[in-house]
């Protein structure tokens, strides 16, 4: 049973066997189809299944709402009720899916998985990774280390958007907050969601995504970026996936991929294959 | 009078029950220090229905943490009798007083044997530390 929290962890010199993962680049999806697939693969999950990584992206901008918020509390944001919305499983804020990409992560419940009810872990393990990779690029890509969590403690009310609140975990750059993720544990497994803002979306326009953020002291890694930021903006809406144009958005896939893969396996030794959902569902 | 620690059975996903006289067959049910310590933050938690059937085993509620959603399960089977709804509106009791305070359901048990299988404190203790 995955239990509220691990009082029994492995330790990650007890894990010399290594595990299976499968890893799913999948197409643009409607929010229903997107959640629907995660949940599916959580309440699926048997002990023999692979750690899962899927990548995903969303067929029409969509708000996702943690498991707890309330649907109504959109209004606090203009522009969001005009949007499609969906729940999630995972908790945390809500997430305007737009010029991003999504991660789901399956850890099925396996008795020698080090993360068994280890959140933190799991947090900090993908997003440190995106941290050294966005850093060897040139970015100043820092964890936030500082939470807004203390005023739920003041019973100040929580932002509604995910990318407005900060947990010590959260991929910083320039103060603006690029990856969040957040988790769901049952009796089956682990799954943790996670969204990576690549662009500022209409909808959001105070959020500004890693090609939006300044990236650094180095002019020219500047100038790059915004160039690249406009190449990836365009191509990213719906109308515009000509082949030139989609290989640069399967170049952020990959390096979104290979960097989630990195990151997991620093808990975990996995031998990662590509797969496809009908692998598994 | 406190409830201590040592008066509870534990299951090993860290919720215990209380029943201060067997023969009222009434569970009264929460979720123990190291894991409200281990899940820090809490933000929410969805509780049952008085009326409700619960499975000892079989969640029960949900609690919110770190941006983590959790479930919570029960130590025995039985109907919900008791919920302390106000707890919701303040979680951080929990963090104060778990064991008294912070109860979450009273549960009237169908079967006071399944008390039997639950661990006692020095069991859990012990997995708690290992």
């Amino acid at each position: 049973m995955q239990s509220l929290v691990d009082s029994s962890k492995a330790k990650e010199s007890e894990l010399s066997d290594s595990v299976e993962g499968l890893v799913i680049v999948d197409p643009p999806r409607s929010g229903e189809s997107n959640m629907a697939i995660d949940e599916a693969l959580l309440r699926n999950a048997t002990p023999a299944w692979p750690v899962v990584l899927r990548v995903y992206r969303w067929d029409r901008p969509t708000l996702s709402i943690g498991h707890f918020q309330q649907l109504e509390d959109r209004n606090e944001v203009p522009h969001l009720s005009e949007l499609p919305w969906v729940r999630r499983k995972t908790g945390g804020g809500a997430i305007v899916h737009d010029r991003e990409l999504t991660y789901s992560i399956l850890i099925p419940n396996r008795a020698n998985y080090s993360v068994k009810g280890h959140n933190e872990a799991l947090y900090r393990a993908v997003h440190s990774s995106f941290v050294e990779q966005l850093q060897e690029l040139g970015w100043d890509a820092r964890l936030s280390e500082s939470c807004t969590c203390a005023a739920t403690v003041e019973k100040i009310p929580a932002h509604f958007l995910c990318f407005s609140r900060r947990s010590p975990v959260d991929l910083i750059i320039d103060n603006a907050k690029i990856l969040g993720s957040a988790q769901r544990r049952s009796a089956t497994g682990l799954l943790q969601h996670g969204s990576f803002l690549l662009c500022r979306s209409q909808s959001t326009p105070e959020l500004c995504g890693l090609l939006d953020a300044p990236g650094g002291s180095n002019p020219n890694h500047q100038k790059k970026m915004r160039e690249i930021a406009q190449d990836v903006a365009s191509l990213l809406e719906a109308d515009s996936d000509t082949e030139s144009s989609s290989r640069v958005l399967d170049d952020w896939i990959e390096f979104f991929v290979e960097t989630l893969t990195q990151g997991v396996s620093r808990l975990l030794p996995i031998n990662w294959q590509n797969g496809s959902i009908s692998n598994l569902l | 009078m406190s409830i201590t620690p040592e008066q509870l059975r534990y299951c090993d996903s860290h919720e215990w029950a209380y029943v201060a006289d067997k023969s009222s067959g009434i569970a009264t049910i929460g979720i123990s220090a190291f894991a409200v310590e281990e899940l820090t933050d809490l933000v929410f938690m969805a509780l049952p229905k008085i009326g409700q059937t619960v499975t000892a085993g079989n969640e029960f509620g949900e609690v919110e943490s770190v941006k983590a959603v959790s479930p919570m399960y029960s130590p025995v089977s039985g109907t919900v009798v008791e919920v302390h709804s106000e707890l919701v509106d303040k979680l951080e009791s929990l963090s104060v007083d778990p064991y008294n305070e912070g109860w979450i359901i009273k549960v009237k048990m169908s079967d006071v044997a399944e008390l039997d299988r639950l661990l006692d404190w020095d069991a859990y203790k012990k997995q708690c530390n290992h």
